[in-house]
């Protein structure tokens, strides 16, 4: 009785710092999305932006905050949450820390599926069909769900090991990579340039249109994670205490990782294979608020919101005007961190 | 027989490269002329061009600041000073060959970031490659933006599209006409000088070495317009590209008379056997030009200076 109590006393301060941790998250996020918007090879000064959201600025700085850098913006934020929470997911379900579907290969199986729908329906084509960008999401979803097939069939031995996913993973996503630049070799020279944004991550050409293609699978799919989460958490107490505790362990798996290959995929779809995200947020997440997912999955998709927010910030003002693709900065801070988890991982 | 099937397929890959779009509308440059004018006399309303996407235009009536990244050449054919230049490495690396006109105008990196588009304000903007009609709806919140149905590997077809677009079809004409005579200049000096003898363009970069498509860039002005002969090897290596690379071995066999060398420094290749056996090396014909000269670009200027680069080499 006095240790349930206590235990529940616990849970109630765990529940409120986490709660207070995120909202100072969100608020860092959108100190960000400020600055981001404030800085880029057109100068803006605080009372000009001012002015423009207020309704009284000119109709070139609207111009430029509302229709070139705020969907920038907004995908970078809806790019990174996805991105994160699918590498939460993944983490989550197979265990092991390492699992980021831009390693494992989830990345470039859809990237190269978009590819390869773009490739195919520019063919021998007046006009590429009007639906041709809206349909991408998809092509990249079903490249994802491939590669998350593939690999688990091929980790399959009576059970799938942590560490035999990766190195499948790491398999199949030099496959899927190599692959991809097959197609892109038979591309003519701007479409190769047009696909190249599938190696490197970028967000540059970003448009209110792009948003609203990626904005119905966030929506979906971060609700649907959130809601899950708690069998997540089940499953980190192992196998046979989850099934004890009555869940359908197979099931979930496959209901999870659906989830988290959609995030990854739209994301994708949306600005390219952006590794490390997926494997950088959730861990700074786990390291703030500890490894339950009812509190790790937000945090870990308002971290990776923030990531990407400001590595695309990065991105568009070191060499002013000229652009770094986004994944490059993202790479440029996440590899080191990525050498440092492999280093001092516990077997 | 043999050159008929690799004009033709040169010209398959060259349309199923570029979009299918041209074929109807731009190939026949007659037809696009009597459309322009037509509107132009029906109404005296905006006139509007459907482009390489299929997009109607709306072209605004006397441009002012016209961006037409890496179409400076034609810009400049027509007297028109475009608003800003194509760049590389943030301004460092411009189109050389045009600085005579081009100096005082200012820079733009070369994939067209939004916000820098934005900030030289132009009023109407020419795209020479097709991109996706995401971007294209982007630039038109800040101009009109007229996407080009001639491929840039076709000069000529390039240069009447914009005479077109811009409302100077006569200029463009003329510029084509007066070109043509030029080019018949360099023609008989090479008959004269150099009757039935071959040459080919050579890109070098350190130890690699690129031969221009017979067809494309300097090859059009080499080859179609002064009347070198081509060589069999230069005919076999074209690809989809402007420039294929090709061996020592390959060059060597080549057998040229005289070699148009486009390159920044000496290279260790010169030192080889192959290359001193080379009949252009062995008499003398070579001549080195640095890769910031016209022959590696396209339009009526670009030309023409590579025309007056053949006949100095050729009176040397």
């Amino acid at each position: 009785m006095e240790r349930s109590k206590q235990s529940s006393h616990y849970k109630d301060k765990a529940f409120k710092r986490s709660t207070w941790l995120l909202l100072f998250l969100i608020c860092l996020l959108g100190v960000l999305v400020m600055v981001s918007l404030a800085s880029g090879y057109m100068a803006l000064t605080p009372t000009e932006i001012w002015l423009t959201v207020t309704g009284a600025g000119t109709a070139s700085h609207e111009l430029l905050l509302y229709q070139f850098r705020l969907p920038r913006i907004v995908l970078a934020v809806l790019v990174g949450t996805g991105m994160a929470t699918a590498g939460a997911i993944f983490q989550g379900v197979t265990q092991n820390g390492l699992a980021d579907p831009g390693i494992i290969g989830i990345h470039s199986g859809s990237g190269f599926f978009a590819v390869l729908y773009l490739y195919l329906l520019t063919l021998n084509q007046d006009q590429p069909p009007v639906w041709l960008n809206a349909g991408l999401p998809f092509a990249a979803f079903i490249g994802g769900i491939s590669a998350a097939v593939l690999i688990y069939v091929l980790a399959w031995k009576e059970g799938v090991t942590p560490i035999r996913l990766i190195l499948v993973g790491i398999g199949v996503n030099a496959g899927f990579s190599a692959a991809l630049l097959l197609v892109q070799l038979r591309m003519s020279e701007s479409d190769f340039n047009r696909a190249l944004i599938w190696l490197s991550g970028s967000i540059w050409n970003a448009s209110w249109a792009a948003v609203l293609r990626l904005l119905p699978w966030i929506l979906i799919f971060i609700p649907l994670s959130l809601y899950k989460a708690r069998v997540l958490s089940v499953m980190q107490l192992g196998e046979e205490m989850a099934v004890g505790l009555g869940t359908a362990i197979e099931k979930e798996r496959i209901k999870l990782l659906t989830i988290g290959v959609a995030l990854s995929a739209a994301s994708v779809s949306a600005a390219g294979g952006i590794a490390f995200v997926g494997l950088i947020a959730p861990h700074l997440a786990r390291r703030l608020v500890g490894g339950k997912f009812q509190r790790l999955i937000p945090v870990s998709a308002v971290t990776g919101a923030i990531l990407i927010v400001l590595s695309d910030t990065l991105a568009r003002t070191i060499l002013a005007p000229s652009e770094i693709p986004v994944g490059l900065i993202v790479s440029v801070i996440g590899a080191p961190y990525f050498i440092y988890l492999l280093i001092t991982i516990k077997d | 027989m043999k050159k008929l099937a690799l004009g033709t397929l040169s010209l398959t890959l060259l349309l199923a490269a570029c979009g299918n779009n041209e074929e109807d509308t731009e190939l026949d440059p007659a037809d696009g002329t009597d459309e322009a004018t037509e509107e132009v006399q029906e109404s005296e309303g905006p006139r509007v061009l459907t482009d390489g996407l299929g997009n109607e235009v709306e072209i605004p009536e006397d441009p002012e600041a016209v961006l037409a990244s890496y179409l400076e050449d034609y810009l400049t054919a027509l007297d028109i000073t475009p608003v800003a230049q194509w760049s590389i490495n943030d301004g460092e690396g411009v189109q050389s060959y045009l600085q005579d006109d081009l100096a005082d105008v200012q820079t733009i990196p070369y994939d067209l970031p939004y916000e820098s588009v934005m900030s030289v304000e132009p009023d109407l903007i020419l795209v020479r490659d097709q991109i996706e009609q995401d971007m294209v709806d982007q630039y038109n919140l800040i101009a009109p933006t007229y996407v080009m149905n001639a491929s840039p590997t076709s000069w000529r077809e390039t240069m009447r599209e914009i005479g077109t677009v811009l409302d100077r079809e006569d200029e463009a004409a003329s510029v084509i006409e007066s070109y043509d005579a030029r080019a018949e200049e360099t023609a008989s000096l090479v008959q004269e000088t150099a009757e039935g003898e071959s040459a080919a363009a050579i890109w070098m970069i350190d130890t690699s070495l690129f031969v221009v498509h017979p067809e494309r860039s300097s090859g059009s002005v080499l080859y179609g317009d002064a009347g070198f002969d081509i060589p069999d090897v230069v005919d076999q290596l074209s690809d989809d590209a402007d420039w294929a690379a090709v061996s020592l071995e390959e060059l060597a066999e080549m057998d040229v008379d005289h070699l148009f060398l486009i390159s920044d420094a000496e290279s260790e290749l010169m030192e080889d056997r192959l290359w001193q056996n080379i009949p252009a090396v062995e008499n003398d014909n070579v001549y080195t030009f640095d890769s910031q000269s016209a022959w590696l670009y396209y339009g009526p200027i670009a030309n023409e200076q590579v025309l007056e680069h053949i006949d100095s080499s050729l009176q040397q």
